[in-house]
């Protein structure tokens, strides 16, 4: 099993398409990690931190005599000139704008780009086999099918997992060549209270929970690559299904079912902001729903390929 | 007789309600060639991918080497060494890193082992460059070397001299005529190419429309033929009749199957009547005139008019 990882391993390594795929999330963490640095340098301010702080309280009053405000709008503008009253009068000064905490997560919405890249190579690495006539090759040995597939899973997984570790820790090393770690604290209001904000678990958290939609949409890609025998199509499908997730759920939001439909819940960041796709649902809920689909998604890619006659 | 290592039992395949493949029953030996011919789309290429185990057959089971392919696959299948029409290769890797994988899919391959099968093929200089840039002879070359790998007890062959040149081709059948003699590999081919077939092979297997129509062992053939030129033709035939010989018009000349011992009494008969003589010679019935006369010619369409 593990020479057969080694073997999907090698492989991937040896298309061109891997290391364009490594070498432009890296292009994506650097490029705007320089232009930020760039403009920061420019617009460098002659203002004091209690200075700025005293404009914001200024601004934001303004803007709550403003009859048109609606609730949230209000809400927002008086928990930051609290916050703000809060700096001043204990002497707290805020983050300053690049460092290598907000750099990094900047750069944990290039995660999006993770999951595409995973995504990619989940729907060619057994479609590839077929389209290229390889797999008469490749099942024509001692190896179960059952252990051919897995192979191949696992080693999806396994890129996946490295270019996360990538993005991770170039976005750490540019964050911190160009920024340096911050100084100053987050602070943030939570039920009315002020309280320093955790940020580094924040981003652990975030992590985490984009795991949802990374792992739903590899598996869904390789269930489409391994049934229907076409990259392309696996690619194309995920792709419209992550574009159009929200609206689909918004379109069957008026019925009971909508709660049963994967893409309610891929997206696990909604419990962070909070904006939940539909009212009712929990992230318990949520998991035990994408479990259940991972497994119809593994059980049909499993049975497909293992039942198919190869006339490739 | 010895023991079959390979055994084809009552194997079938029904595709969409068509039945591709009606009960085939062959035993192969070790040591042996057989070749495996039938008219385009007989089902040769569904029987290989039943033994490889790449279809799964409708009824019937593949037995190799005392184990069935269905229930012991992984047993089975690594006594098998395949090429199955053209070998494709992983043409981003080199010949090398391509045997090295699939080396590593069989117990038991060592890097020494990789490189003995390098050097028999003959592929030395060429290895570690990538495959996209072989020609279509070096990649059957290739081909070869990943079906030897594991010292298979059975090799499964499906066009296997497509694309080699005619040294290769030479080169190739004594390389299975080697392997068969002297470590007992049973070789189970199949191929277009009836003269190839003929030189290569102890016995042929052929099908038509999916049913086995003959198997018999091409070596032995009994009955002698010589071909004669003489005019004017309508003398040499009446003459031939006289004798109550069995011919057949061929060209300017007549087929007779006639004994090598009694050619010189019907030169001797032939001169007397006057009959002008310009050629006698042996003439051996190829395997294509076989192979024509045992199927009828082509006969595609049947298969596809159910």
């Amino acid at each position: 099993m593990l020479k057969l990882i080694q073997n999907e391993w090698m492989k991937l390594w040896h298309k061109k398409g891997t290391w364009a795929m490594v070498a432009l999330l890296i292009v994506v963490i650097i490029g705007p990690g320089i232009m930020m640095k760039y403009y920061e340098s420019k617009t460098a301010e002659d203002l004091s931190w209690q200075e700025n702080e005293q404009q914001t309280i200024t601004n934001y009053k303004e803007s709550l005599t403003n009859e048109e405000l609606t609730v949230e709008d209000k809400k927002y503008f008086e928990e930051q000139i609290a916050l703000a009253e809060y700096r001043l009068a204990n002497d707290v000064p805020n983050q300053t704008e690049g460092s290598l905490e907000s750099f990094m997560s900047f750069t944990s919405s290039m995660l999006t780009l993770v999951t595409l890249f995973t995504v990619i190579t989940a729907a060619s690495i057994v479609s590839n086999e077929f389209s290229t006539g390889t797999i008469k090759m490749l099942l024509t040995r001692p190896m179960t099918r059952a252990k051919i597939l897995t192979s191949k899973l696992v080693t999806t997984f396994l890129f996946g997992l490295f270019l996360f570790l990538v993005n991770v820790i170039v976005s750490a090393i540019v964050g911190f060549v160009l920024f340096g770690v911050a100084t100053g604290t987050e602070l943030e209001m939570v039920n009315g209270q002020i309280v320093e904000k955790a940020v580094w678990g924040d981003l652990a958290y975030h992590y985490l929970l984009s795991a949802g939609d990374f792992v739903m949409s590899t598996l869904f890609a390789f269930l489409i690559g391994s049934v229907f025998r076409s990259s392309s199509l696996a690619i194309g499908l995920t792709m419209f299904l992550s574009f159009t997730g929200t609206m689909i759920v918004m379109f069957l939001s008026k019925y009971e079912i909508v709660k049963y439909v994967w893409l309610t819940h891929s997206n696990l960041t909604q419990y962070e902001t909070g904006g939940l796709m539909i009212e009712g649902i929990t992230m318990p809920f949520s998991l035990t729903i994408l479990a259940i689909y991972a497994v119809i998604f593994l059980a049909i890619s499993y049975v497909s390929f293992m039942k198919r006659d190869i006339t490739a | 007789m010895q023991q079959p290592i390979v055994q084809l039992q009552n194997l079938s395949k029904t595709i969409k309600g068509k039945q591709l493949i009606h009960n085939l029953n062959i035993d192969l030996y070790p040591g042996q060639i057989t070749g495996f011919l039938g008219p385009n789309g007989a089902g040769k290429t569904t029987t290989i991918r039943m033994m490889t185990g790449l279809m799964h057959p409708s009824e019937g089971k593949v037995i190799i080497d005392g184990q069935s392919l269905q229930e012991h696959y992984e047993e089975a299948i690594s006594k098998v060494g395949v090429i199955v029409e053209n070998p494709e290769m992983y043409k981003y890797m080199t010949g090398y890193k391509n045997l090295l994988h699939f080396a590593r899919m069989h117990k038991n391959v060592s890097k020494a082992r990789i490189d003995e099968v390098v050097t028999q093929v003959g592929l030395e200089n060429r290895i570690h460059e990538k495959v996209s840039t072989y020609s279509l002879g070096m990649r059957q070359r290739l081909g070869l070397a990943q079906a030897l790998l594991h010292r298979p007890k059975f090799l499964i062959l499906d066009e296997p001299t497509n694309g080699l040149d005619p040294a290769g081709i030479r080169e190739f059948r004594m390389y299975l005529r080697k392997i068969a003699t002297e470590d007992g590999v049973s070789v189970f081919v199949s191929s277009h190419l009836l003269s190839e077939i003929e030189l290569m092979c102890d016995r042929v297997a052929v099908i038509q429309n999916g049913q086995l129509i003959d198997i018999r062992e091409i070596k032995n053939d009994t009955a002698s033929f010589y071909y004669i030129e003489a005019t004017p033709s309508e003398q040499v035939t009446a003459q031939l009749q006289k004798l109550d010989l069995s011919f057949t018009v061929d060209n300017n000349g007549v087929v007779v199957e006639i004994k090598k011992e009694d050619i010189p009494n019907l030169m001797t008969q032939f001169v007397n009547e006057g009959i002008q003589l310009f050629a006698v010679q042996p003439h051996q019935k190829t395997l294509e005139d076989q192979f024509l006369e045992m199927t009828g010619g082509g006969q595609i369409v049947e298969a596809n008019s159910k």
